[in-house]
């Protein structure tokens, strides 16, 4: 557990750059974008003063930070997008930044004096914090949106709005910060899920090379194919299906729960018995 | 004693070790010889578990590897192993974070040893530089068994003295030394055996010293023979 600790730290570390460039420009984007909407909005309601004489709250609704967020959506949604982009192509480095280049870290990884699995583990749970961290960083960002909204807006102006509502408003966040627990389970859950068959593929990769890229490929098609087999044969989604909703999603769940099982064994078997250097 | 038993290693459709047997002993300095591509440092590469063999027994202390090899055999590759945004200092912590064999105080004298600045990034290390903090990482541990590959490749005069240097130290004496060198001539004086790999195999194992006193050969006398066969 000490040594699993301590190449989590490590792995964390290595990241830490990335991590913080990318919550500095997801900061950056979306108060800008908040900042610049509001201050469009209350020149718009200074234009119509000037050219009728007549109060702007006649004719414009009250500002409100949740339609701010709605309005920027696409500004708040491309720093998100660039995020899980380098997440997506860290998953990959994640591993191979230890093979490839001047220095090949894998070697002195490999020779440890404790269980490969920590490896294993060490990186998948870096993965997992940087998503928590920059979900968490995203969540903390919502309430200083609405601070900054409400020091442009003129008070007599603002309408009152809840961070639900302003998370709500934006199509993005409606998967990465789902309101029901279940909806955050599937999300997320589909998220590791095929993190860990990335890693199962990866690893294939590296112990079988150019024959791996092959069985990789495969594996992960396969696995892909499992996922979506219940939904496209059993009516998962569709009233009509055989199945009671209930039992197809019974029988999605043991079947992820199987990819889940497969994948992890996979990938700490070929780490401990085949992956080489 | 790392002993090594019919070992078997396919690489890209050709057997690279085809039934490699020799052994390396503790107390002794043994040398890997062979042509490029000859599979020395697959041999080494095998012992520490980096790549699977197909085939054969690695036996260290009479005993299967497991994890616990790592706490006895240091391992020198020929290019470095740690982290290009690590600094020095942060390598040799992250060593004494995870081996147990870890002698710190070793570590110390030999930075010093090398003159090594602790604070350079590990990243900005030259070739020469490199090779004396693989050494550093891989002599500071207590292990029995030091592993070296090719730790003469592509360096300056001047280190490659202070490396030989390391060879005749008490840094070595006690341990057994597996070495692969191209620059023979340079370290032929400190060799105990000599392992001469043709086709997968130990073509010939033989003491150096009986060599050179019985038939007057030196090890590179041997190699001649055997590859003009």
């Amino acid at each position: 557990m000490r040594n699993y600790l301590k190449l989590l730290h490590m792995e964390i570390h290595r990241f830490r750059y990335i991590l913080f460039a990318l919550m500095g420009m997801t900061a950056l984007v979306q108060m800008c974008a908040i900042a610049f909407n509001a201050m469009g909005e209350i020149n718009e309601r200074n234009v119509y003063f000037e050219q009728t004489g007549r109060a702007p709250e006649e004719f414009f609704a009250a500002m409100s930070y949740t339609r701010a967020v709605q309005e920027t959506q696409f500004w708040f949604a491309v720093p998100v997008g660039l995020s899980i982009a380098v997440l997506v192509i860290y998953a990959f480095l994640i591993w191979y930044r230890d093979w490839f280049g001047r220095s090949t870290f894998a070697y002195r990884l490999l020779s440890l004096p404790s269980e490969r699995r920590n490896i294993y583990f060490a990186k998948l749970t870096a993965i997992l914090t940087f998503v928590f961290v920059l979900i968490g960083f995203q969540l903390l960002l919502m309430p200083i949106g609405r601070a900054i909204f409400a020091m442009i807006a003129p008070a007599h102006q603002l309408q009152p709005s809840y961070i639900a509502d302003a998370i709500f408003a934006n199509q993005a966040f409606k998967i990465l910060l789902p309101r029901s627990f279940a909806e955050f389970f599937v999300n997320y859950g589909l998220g590791v899920i095929s993190l860990l068959v990335l890693f199962a593929s990866i690893l294939l990769e590296r112990s079988y090379r150019w024959l791996g890229i092959v069985y990789g490929l495969a594996y992960a098609g396969f696995c892909a194919l499992l996922m979506v087999y219940p939904m496209l044969a059993l009516g998962l989604d569709y009233s009509t299906g055989y199945f009671y909703t209930e039992e197809a999603y019974a029988i999605q769940m043991a079947i992820d729960a199987l990819i889940v099982v497969s994948s992890v064994w996979l990938g700490l078997y070929l780490l401990k018995k085949k992956v080489s250097v | 004693m790392i002993e090594l038993k019919g070992v078997r290693k396919r690489y890209r459709g050709r057997y690279v070790l085809n039934g490699l047997s020799f052994t390396a002993d503790k107390g002794n300095i043994t040398c890997l010889i062979g042509m490029n591509g000859a599979g020395k440092s697959t041999v080494m590469k095998a012992i520490m578990g980096l790549v699977p063999v197909k085939e054969g027994q690695i036996l260290v202390d009479g005993k299967p590897r497991g994890r616990w090899i790592y706490e006895k055999i240091s391992f020198v590759p020929d290019h470095l192993t740690m982290p290009l945004s690590m600094k020095m200092s942060e390598g040799l912590t992250f060593m004494a974070d995870f081996y147990a064999s870890w002698n710190a105080e070793r570590a110390a004298e030999l930075m010093r040893f090398f003159r090594l600045e602790p604070s350079e990034k590990i990243g900005n290390l030259s070739k020469g530089t490199a090779a004396k903090y693989n050494l550093v990482l891989g002599l500071a541990p207590n292990s029995d068994y030091v592993l070296m590959d090719e730790p003469f490749s592509g360096i300056d005069l001047f280190s490659r003295e202070m490396i030989a240097d390391v060879f005749s130290s008490e840094l070595i004496e006690e341990r057994g030394v597996l070495l692969t060198t191209h620059e023979i001539g340079e370290v032929e004086h400190l060799i105990d055996k000599a392992v001469i790999l043709q086709d997968g195999k130990a073509e010939m194992e033989f003491d150096c010293e009986t060599m050179r006193s019985e038939e007057g050969k030196s090890i590179v006398d041997v190699m001649r023979e055997v590859y003009s066969r």
